[in-house]
């Protein structure tokens, strides 16, 4: 059946949001294919992907028959899933067309046309350099030739218009955009833009029946989409896997409050009084291995008779009991974890505030000296990095949370809002440390109420090493701000991975499977063999004055070859230290920083 | 007018010559290595001490001097008829010396004993020291040397390079520098004295010659054109302190220039490798 639409409403246009959505999932690994770089791990389609499927769910929860309110839960759910920067300009579209809506019960085609261009107009306002030649001016010249379609009543008609620009957009993008020229591909997210839009135009043409929609699957299955599986090969597509699991993990909101195990945070200071307790003398390890039995996320401190302990615990009154054996306690602070969780999982719903949180704080008054909880810490740290060893290297130098991600799973606006509301601190330094990521970052700071979120546009790991090493407790925000954007400009970042197609850039022949070079964000060579392309890259980042040498490992690296690339390295460039770290990172073998 | 007589802790790390040459008494406090009992600089010197770090495996405790070797050291000065002491030690927050140097002076009946926290330590005690007993033997007063050390104060700067945070945290010294303790990355604190006599960290930077570049950088902001009087004092560490040395020579205007040894017990909290740059622009 076949109905000619005049007006949409909230239940069409969510019956166009679902189609859109189907669509972009049935061809996310295509859209993942036009990644410019052959690297293994290009994401787009997954991003966008996840990204709508981060409305849809809202529109579910909230489906309404009211144009207006079906829009707002679907760019509320596009704006707190948002990842990657196609992910993020996507929400801003639909942020932008909401707007427009917002009081309208139905609209006609030229209403909506007029909300497209509002569309356009916010995600280029979210983007500080817009870029030509990509999802930015697909869904720009879609909606100016919507706009110019005056006479048009039929909506079907209208996005029949609006999809064949955007196609044909699309298909100019690499006169834009010449790194695509080069490589022979139209822009990734654009793409993804123009399937949504056959989406739209294939459920008009159904023609309102929508009565399937409930089980379309766009909920139950996102995240089997992610990954180069196609374009890597059965090897990969097993890491792959395991790097997408990992990287969902961590996700606050994928969490059960009831999967909680040690359900308080409590931290208190011990003064060590020796002889308190017959017998029981007072020795760090010993402690420190008997609290470990009651908990987890452990941390011990002494420092001359003065013991802090930090511990996530299930029966506080043990640890406690435990640490009076040897002495006093003061400064206890023991939080519910759970009361905590479930705060932030309404905050998402989008109920609470942040203070909601603080008042989670339950401040113990029995034991001696007793101190109120002391107030919120001037500054907290949120970086974004993937592997074992990358985590515990940014926890050592005073990260508060290490998002999981990267390239190959980016977070989302929600997961950098979630990680945010997880730190009691006045201002927060959000580490993207992906160029995929940064806008994500940027869009959780509007998000964010009662705290100053100050993004650092770090783009590698390295530089987000580098940023964290700059940052002063004592200085103020804004000096911190400055000298951090300005470490990341003295740092040197390089990454060997491997090439998952043949291709061409900046004259250099990539044949599928070398291993490549890449020196903030260029490649800069392709060689058979890993151990010539990481030399090659060393030989390209290196210059005089240049005194450190970082490695983190990959987890595919082996220490044989690690081994011969620092005696080259010590060889070639007498004096240079060399500090190596396992990174535990999937898919690139090595990271360098020089400096 | 009486004599004023300048009384200090082996912490100063003045080199002997120069006290005996000023004639400053001092007051060792202790090193332990295990069960073996050292006073410092006066029965283990500095060289002994490193050497005897590296070999032994034990790590070195020590501890003030008691009441009662302050007293001793004070009533033999105030034997000397008319005679008023200045006392000036290792900063209180730092070590219990300063305590006991009160304590010892209350004991004493015979003559009046003004105790100078210098909240500071090494050759940070050690210019105070001097340039107070410089003024004693030019015979200014107990006011006079007490304004002209807090002046001394104002227009001193300390930075310094631990090799390891290790020392500074096992022997309770670590301050304001805690917060980076447990990086995994190998951050090189820039370390000073701040006004209270604690250890704070004032940068971070990652590699020597970048923290070599940055004390320079540190030094320029401080005091400018100014000249200067350097001392480069090096725990066991003569490349540094000559690297350091230079870095400052080619960028300040020094008058006068000296390497200090640190001593046991400060070369038991900072850790071998440790250098240091005192400068002072009065």
């Amino acid at each position: 059946m076949s109905k000619r639409f005049i007006l949409v409403n909230g239940t069409d246009f969510a019956a166009m949001v679902f189609a859109g959505a189907d669509n972009l999932r049935n061809h996310a690994e295509k859209v993942n294919g036009l990644n410019v770089f052959p690297v293994p791990d290009g994401d787009t389609g997954t991003n966008m992907n996840l990204t709508i499927a981060s409305g849809v769910e809202e529109l579910k929860k909230k489906p309404s028959a009211h144009l207006g309110k079906a829009a707002d839960a679907l760019s509320k759910g596009l704006l707190m899933g948002a990842r990657g920067n196609s992910g993020v300009i996507l929400s801003q579209l639909f942020r932008g067309f909401a707007k427009h809506v917002h009081d309208l019960e139905e609209a006609s085609a030229q209403q909506l046309a007029a909300a497209l261009q509002t569309g356009v107009e916010t995600a280029y306002k979210a983007v500080v350099k817009p870029v030509e030649g990509t999802i930015l001016t697909v869904s720009k010249e879609a909606a100016k030739h919507a706009l110019q379609m005056k006479r048009t009543a039929d909506v079907l008609e209208l996005m029949q218009e609006v999809l064949g620009k955007a196609q044909e957009a699309l298909a100019r993008t690499p006169e834009q955009l010449p790194v695509l020229k080069q490589v022979g591909v139209v822009d990734a997210g654009g793409q993804g833009l123009v399937y949504v839009y056959e989406g739209f135009v294939a459920a008009l043409r159904r023609g309102g029946s929508f009565g399937d929609m409930e089980d379309d699957g766009i909920l139950d299955a996102p995240f089997e989409l992610a990954g180069p599986a196609a374009a890597v090969g059965g090897a990969a597509l097993d890491l792959a896997k395991e790097v997408h699991a990992a990287a969902s993990r961590p996700a606050q909101a994928h969490l059960a409050t009831e999967d909680i195990e040690f359900g308080y945070c409590t931290e208190f200071m011990l003064t060590v009084v020796p002889g308190k307790v017959q017998g029981q003398v007072f020795a760090e390890d010993a402690f420190r291995a008997k609290l470990g039995q009651l908990g987890d996320s452990l941390l011990v401190v002494a420092d001359e008779g003065l013991v802090k302990v930090h511990i996530h615990a299930e029966y506080p009154g043990e640890v406690m009991n435990e640490a009076m054996k040897f002495g006093d306690l003061s400064r206890i602070k023991i939080e519910n974890m759970r009361d905590q969780h479930a705060h932030i999982v309404e905050e998402h719903a989008g109920a609470v505030s942040a203070q909601a949180l603080a008042s989670a704080a339950v401040a113990v008054p029995a034991a001696p000296a007793a101190a109120p909880r002391p107030a919120a810490k001037r500054y907290g740290m949120v970086a974004v990095a993937i592997g074992d060893g990358i985590t515990d290297i940014m926890t050592s130098v005073g990260v508060d949370v290490v998002l999981s991600g990267g390239q190959t799973m980016n977070p989302s606006t929600e997961d950098i809002v979630n990680a945010v509301s997880r730190i009691d601190a006045a201002t927060i330094f959000v580490l993207p440390n992906n160029s995929n990521i940064i806008l994500a970052a940027q869009q959780a700071a509007g998000l964010i109420e009662h705290k100053q979120l100050i993004v650092i546009p770090t783009k590698t790991i390295p530089q987000g090493l580098a940023a964290i090493v700059a940052f002063q407790d004592k200085a103020d925000a804004a000096a911190n701000e400055s000298a951090m954007n300005a470490a990341i400009k003295r740092i040197k970042s390089g990454q060997v991975t491997f090439a998952v197609r043949d291709t061409n850039m900046d004259g250099m022949e990539i044949k599928r499977g070398h291993f490549i070079g890449i020196e903030d964000g260029t490649i800069v060579c392709s060689q058979p063999g890993l151990m010539d392309a990481s030399k090659k890259l060393l030989q390209e980042m290196v210059e005089e004055g240049d005194e450190l040498v970082t490695i983190l490992t990959g987890v595919d690296a082996n220490s044989d070859e690690t081994e011969e690339l620092c005696a080259f390295i010590s060889e070639m460039y007498p004096g240079m230290d060399i500090e190596l770290h396992a990174g535990g990172q999937p898919l690139y073998t090595y990271i360098f920083s020089v400096e | 007018m009486g004599k004023v007589r300048i009384v200090t802790d082996s912490t100063a790390d003045i080199p002997a010559a120069v006290r005996e040459e000023l004639g400053i008494e001092m007051v060792p406090l202790n090193i332990h290595f295990g069960s073996e009992t050292f006073l410092d600089t006066v029965t283990l010197t500095s060289e002994q001490f490193y050497d005897k770090l590296q070999t032994s495996g034990v790590f070195p405790k020590t501890s003030q001097p008691s009441p009662a070797e302050f007293l001793a050291v004070y009533e033999r000065l105030a034997a000397e008829p008319d005679v008023e002491i200045v006392s000036i030690h290792l900063a209180s927050v730092l070590s219990g010396t300063y305590q006991s140097a009160v304590l010892g002076a209350s004991m004493l009946e015979s003559a009046k004993v003004h105790v100078v926290d210098s909240r500071s330590a090494s050759y940070g005690i050690g210019a105070l020291v001097v340039a107070a007993a410089e003024a004693a033997r030019a015979g200014q007063s107990v006011e006079q040397i007490l304004q002209l050390i807090e002046r001394q104060r104002e227009h001193f700067y300390i930075y310094f390079l631990v090799d390891t945070l290790e020392y500074l945290q096992k022997g309770g010294r670590i301050g304001k520098a805690s917060a980076l303790l447990g990086s995994l990355l190998n951050i090189k604190p820039i370390l000073s004295i701040d006004p209270e006599g604690e250890v704070a960290a004032v940068d971070k930077v990652r590699g020597h010659k970048k923290a070599m570049a940055r004390i320079v950088e540190l030094l320029e902001r401080d005091i400018a054109d100014r000249p200067i009087r350097l001392y480069i004092a090096h725990a066991n560490n003569q490349e540094g302190a000559d690297q350091l040395s230079e870095a400052l020579a080619e960028r300040f205007h020094v008058r006068a220039a000296a390497y200090i040894a640190l001593g046991p017990v400060i070369g038991a909290h900072a850790g071998p490798g440790t250098i240091a740059a005192f400068v002072s622009t009065e």
